[in-house]
């Protein structure tokens, strides 16, 4: 019996459904996470029926194309960001089977749809074929439904394609640091374009952001979902021309993809090759500790921190997401809001985020934390070094975030107090990151894919690292007030201030999770163990 | 051979009482007694899935037990964590390194966790990495290495800091000859120095030629423990095995295809 796509689909099926076996808040996370997807499927089907209700023709010739762009640019940037992609079906165990390509391909890429995010969007989608059919009759409402399942397809052939590209490239040396300046580039790419649309919808008139419509709707992130607004403005000789752009676009990715695949997969067996360093004449503690750190626990500790933000993939990854998303989103922000001032809650945002990124901190390492849970480390000590690592590369960071979007609002001189509030929005973040990473710990599985997670991981990331930020916007609200109401007085006091408010945080998240690891290191091991 | 007679030693080097480990519908472990006397070159042997790993798991303090006690050279490895790890070393099963570290930046790791002053680390360390022939200055990531490589590392990482006990799971398995002649070597120097290794395996051969003690372990019970010479009276230790395990001699008419 030939293998069939429909055997992967069961796998994938079999597979999540195993992953949830008997672990109670998995299963909960999984009830969550669905309830949410259905709400945003309801909520976009209200949405993008709406034009068919009101039978404004152009308002779907504008609203469908520019949602479905947004659309397929979530699916691009929200698993590289926030969920990771579903990796239950991971493409190296393939990599022995005597399955062609195409086959591999097919199943791997109909799998990735059998999961929630897939189903909500064109559940959500669907309400566009709705709009479609009361402007233009049963032949719009064709059109537009072929658009809205080609437009899923596209959506995830490209979030497959790019973050097995983007994973790829951070594996070998030689490319990491070219995947670090290609990142920045897409970013900065978009930055432009972004810019382009917020001034456009602010100065412009309707005029203005229908012009930009009419132009997505012809590149591939439009063209799906603008195929029923053409059909009910009679644009008949539109439509093939578009389904042979999409289809040429999602072939082409996928193309991209089974050529990446191919590489994992040998990558899998043959390893990058092992990464010779030149001999080092320093002694065994000098290699490790560098000399600024105590030669204690504690800096042994911080410095095997620091070294694993660097050598790890996975870690490395939400690093340099965490560089690129921080530095730019907030200059857009403050920019295109024009003169309002700095962008305090962006910058909130921003700080939180890169606390949760320690948010399941024990999960990158695996068992391997066995060492530390054999040796006895204290609970406080190993969260503090963990903290002290990850913020040997963060803090820097967050102050090339205070200077550039300062200089970027065109107010330098609040650079003191953008930093305050960073400070405090990452103490706050990290307060509640540490004991999440203790309590709500999961074992990620072991694949060469840094963005991988196992069936039900990517809700459980996703859902954790919205909380963890809700939660670190509403703890910083006495900041933002301040910030708020006392402007003159902020610029000097934010920084102290900030400082003062995160480290406080932090100290208390400390004092709280500290004992709590203490009782549950081997509770944690087992759950950050990836099951065999 | 120098088997220590006395079996009931005041303090034994670890103690196991009625351990007892639930994996969800599974039982694990079902109830392990087990008392290694000092000085002893000690082998848990176990088909596979008999449940070694677990019992040493929650003998070291890396698994909690549903029940049951383990008491590591007089202290309590849940009752007082600090005193009991304090004194042991451990190769825990599979790759359970900080395998991002080089070899050498990973023994300074584990000196200076153990809390030991940096000079004897790096005297140590650089002997360690020498004698087990890993290469003093070699500077490839634990990941990189290989599977002998990998234990060898784990092993000069659990005698770092020079414990009183052992307790290696698995040490022998993917190994090469040549290394386990040499980690052979090392754990008997260790032994005659006074030391008290306990290990887990299911080669006989290895456990014949190096242990004093062995306790034979099958669906989460002992089965049989004693003096090497007790366990296997006339025989040889894989007959004795078999028979105590219970498993299959031989196929029958099964496999006519192969």
């Amino acid at each position: 019996m030939a293998v069939g796509v429909r055997h992967f689909v069961k796998l994938k099926l079999r597979i999540t459904a195993n992953g949830l076996r008997g672990q109670t808040w998995r299963v909960a996370l999984f009830v969550l996470g669905a309830v949410l997807a259905a709400g945003a499927a309801v909520g976009g089907y209200a949405l993008f029926s709406l034009p068919g209700l009101l039978g404004e023709q152009r308002a779907a010739e504008v609203a469908l194309p520019l949602a479905g762009g947004l659309i397929v640019l979530g699916w691009l940037f929200l698993p590289l960001v926030f969920f990771g992609v579903d990796e239950s079906l991971d493409p190296a165990r393939f990599a022995l089977l005597p399955l062609p390509r195409r086959t591999l391909i097919r199943g791997l890429f109909v799998a990735s749809l059998a999961g929630v995010p897939a189903v909500a969007t064109f559940a959500g989608t669907l309400g566009m074929v709705d709009s479609a059919a009361r402007l233009g009759g049963p032949l719009a409402a064709l059109a537009q439904f072929v658009g809205v399942v080609t437009g899923l397809l596209l959506c995830a052939a490209i979030s497959r394609s790019l973050t097995s590209a983007f994973a790829t490239a951070l594996r070998s040396r030689r490319a990491r640091d070219l995947a670090t300046v290609l990142l920045a580039c897409v970013a900065a790419l978009l930055g432009p374009l972004q810019l382009a649309a917020l001034a456009g919808a602010e100065n412009a008139d309707w005029a203005g952001i229908a012009r930009v419509a009419d132009v997505i709707a012809w590149t591939p992130f439009g063209a799906p979902y603008s195929l029923g607004p053409d059909v009910a403005a009679g644009r008949l000789w539109a439509v093939p021309v578009k389904v042979v752009l999409i289809l040429a676009t999602i072939g082409l990715l996928l193309w991209w993809w089974s050529r990446t695949l191919e590489r994992a997969m040998l990558g899998a067996v043959g390893r990058s090759g092992p990464r010779e360093r030149a001999a080092s004449a320093r002694r065994p503690v000098a290699q490790l500790v560098p000399a600024w750190l105590p030669r204690t626990r504690f800096g042994a500790l911080t410095a095997r921190e620091m070294r694993y933000w660097w050598r790890e993939t996975r870690r490395r990854a939400s690093l340099i997401t965490f560089s690129v998303v921080g530095v730019f989103l907030p200059v857009f922000i403050g920019v295109s809001s024009g003169s309002a001032g700095a962008p305090t809650g962006m910058l909130i945002f921003v700080g939180a985020l890169a606390a949760v990124s320690l948010a399941n901190q024990f999960g990158f390492e695996g068992s391997a934390y066995a060492a530390n849970v054999v040796a006895g480390v204290p609970g406080r000590l190993e969260l503090t070094s963990r903290v002290a690592g990850f913020s040997v590369y963060v803090v820097p960071a967050l102050l090339v975030i205070s200077v550039v979007v300062g200089l970027a609002v065109g107010r330098p001189e609040s650079i003191p107090a953008l930093f305050g509030v960073l400070a405090a929005a990452y103490g706050v973040g990290l307060a509640l990151a540490l004991p999440v990473s203790i309590r709500m710990a999961y074992a990620l599985p072991d694949t060469a894919n840094p963005f991988a997670l196992s069936s039900g991981g990517g809700m459980a990331k996703g859902l954790l690292t919205f909380a963890a930020l809700f939660g670190a916007a509403l703890l910083t609200v006495p900041v933002q007030l301040v910030a708020f109401l006392a402007h003159d007085v902020w610029l000097w006091a934010g920084l102290p201030l900030g400082v003062l408010y995160g480290g406080g945080a932090l100290l208390l998240g400390l004092r709280l999770a500290g004992p709590m690891l203490d009782r549950r290191m081997p509770e944690l091991l087992a759950t950050v163990t990836a099951r065999q | 051979m120098t088997v220590p007679q006395q079996r009931s030693s005041p303090d034994p080097a670890l103690a196991l009482r009625g351990l007892v480990k639930r994996f969800d519908t599974k039982l694990a472990v079902a109830g392990v007694d087990l008392d290694v006397p000092a000085g002893s070159f000690f082998g848990l042997l176990g088909p596979n899935g008999a449940g070694k790993t677990t019992t040493l798991s929650m003998a070291v303090g890396l698994l909690r037990p549903d029940a049951g006690q383990a008491r590591l050279l007089g202290h309590d490895v849940w009752a007082d964590p600090a005193a009991a790890k304090a004194r042991i070393g451990v190769l825990p099963d599979g790759a359970r390194l900080f395998d991002r570290l080089t070899g050498t930046e990973l023994l300074a790791y584990h000196g200076l966790l153990r809390g030991m002053d940096a000079g004897v680390v790096d005297q140590r360390a650089a002997e360690l990495m020498d004698v087990l022939a890993l290469g003093a200055d070699n500077r490839t990531l634990v990941v990189d290495y290989s599977a002998g490589m990998k234990k060898k590392i784990g092993l000069a990482c659990a005698m770092l800091h020079a414990p009183r006990l052992l307790v290696l799971d698995e040490p022998f398995e993917a190994v090469d000859p040549v290394s386990a002649a040499l980690i052979r070597d090392i754990l008997q120097r260790y032994v005659a120095g006074g030391g008290t290794v306990v290990f887990s395996s299911h080669v006989m051969a290895v456990v014949e030629r190096l242990c004093s003690h062995v306790a034979i372990l099958a669906d989460g019970t002992i089965r049989l423990r004693g003096t090497l010479a007790e366990v296997r009276g006339e025989r040889s230790l894989e007959d004795v095995f078999v028979e105590v395990v219970g498993g299959r001699t031989a196929t029958g008419s099964e496999l006519a295809w192969l």
